[in-house]
């Protein structure tokens, strides 16, 4: 199974959490090849802005490792940036919105995020890194 | 250097997809399954994926945040160049 990996659980990857060990384990998995995780331009842009901004404390270089992890990327085009803005998704903001849309053009119908405004749209399923039933199923299929 | 050979079985609708493809870039449509596969493939070798996590793993500064916070993060560093320009544009 293909799933995309939003910014929030690339960043917990990093600090010091409760979402920590799970967020790496599917880090490992996807970087070993043993799980189909996926990550978008928009999404290592999102965690760059993150670290340039220095507020969730120092993890220079996080962008780059992830873009040596995750490499290659999948592209926000004029076809996914077309599908966001008919996307039916009032809760999300402009850039979840592009994360669905990248998703769905992809053919990809899971996301594994922290944040939980992805619950309330139907075109795709949100799995919480803290759900270890969920996780252990994205990462073994 | 191209030097493999590969043979794979397509459907017809496949087929027909890849080469309106190629056409509509005028590539041909070998150079289109060559570009799929370096799009889907990992591109780094897989010590070097996992040097990548271990860097991620030794991070020992950071700081958590709520998922909201962090989007409100890339707004604001979004925002940042539109403020400057406004700020400009006002003087």
């Amino acid at each position: 199974m293909t799933f995309l990996i939003d910014a929030n659980v690339i960043v917990y990857a990093a600090v010091p959490s409760r979402y920590r060990d799970a967020c790496l384990e599917i880090l490992e998995a996807v970087a070993e090849g043993r799980a189909d995780g996926r990550v978008s331009t928009a999404i290592i842009e999102e965690v760059w802005h993150i670290e340039l901004s220095g507020r969730a404390g120092a993890i220079d270089g996080l962008a780059r490792q992830t873009y040596l992890a995750f490499s290659p990327l999948l592209p926000v085009n004029d076809r996914i940036i077309g599908r966001a803005l008919d996307l039916e998704a009032r809760r999300l903001g402009a850039n979840d919105r592009i994360h669905v849309a990248t998703a769905l053009a992809n053919d990809i119908d899971t996301i594994v995020s922290a944040h939980a405004d992805f619950d309330h749209v139907p075109a795709i399923r949100r799995v919480d890194p803290l759900d270890e039933a969920q996780r252990s199923r994205v990462l073994r299929s | 250097m191209l030097t493999e050979r590969l043979q794979v079985l397509l459907s017809r609708a496949q087929r027909i997809r890849l080469a309106a493809d190629a056409k509509r870039r005028h590539m041909s449509v070998g150079a289109l399954v060559r570009e799929a596969v370096d799009a889907r493939l990992h591109s780094v070798p897989v010590e070097k994926r996992r040097r990548a996590i271990a860097e991620i793993k030794a991070m020992n500064g950071g700081r958590y945040l709520t998922p909201e916070t962090l989007e409100r993060i890339v707004d604001e560093e979004r925002e940042r160049p539109l403020q400057r320009i406004g700020r400009r544009a006002r003087r």
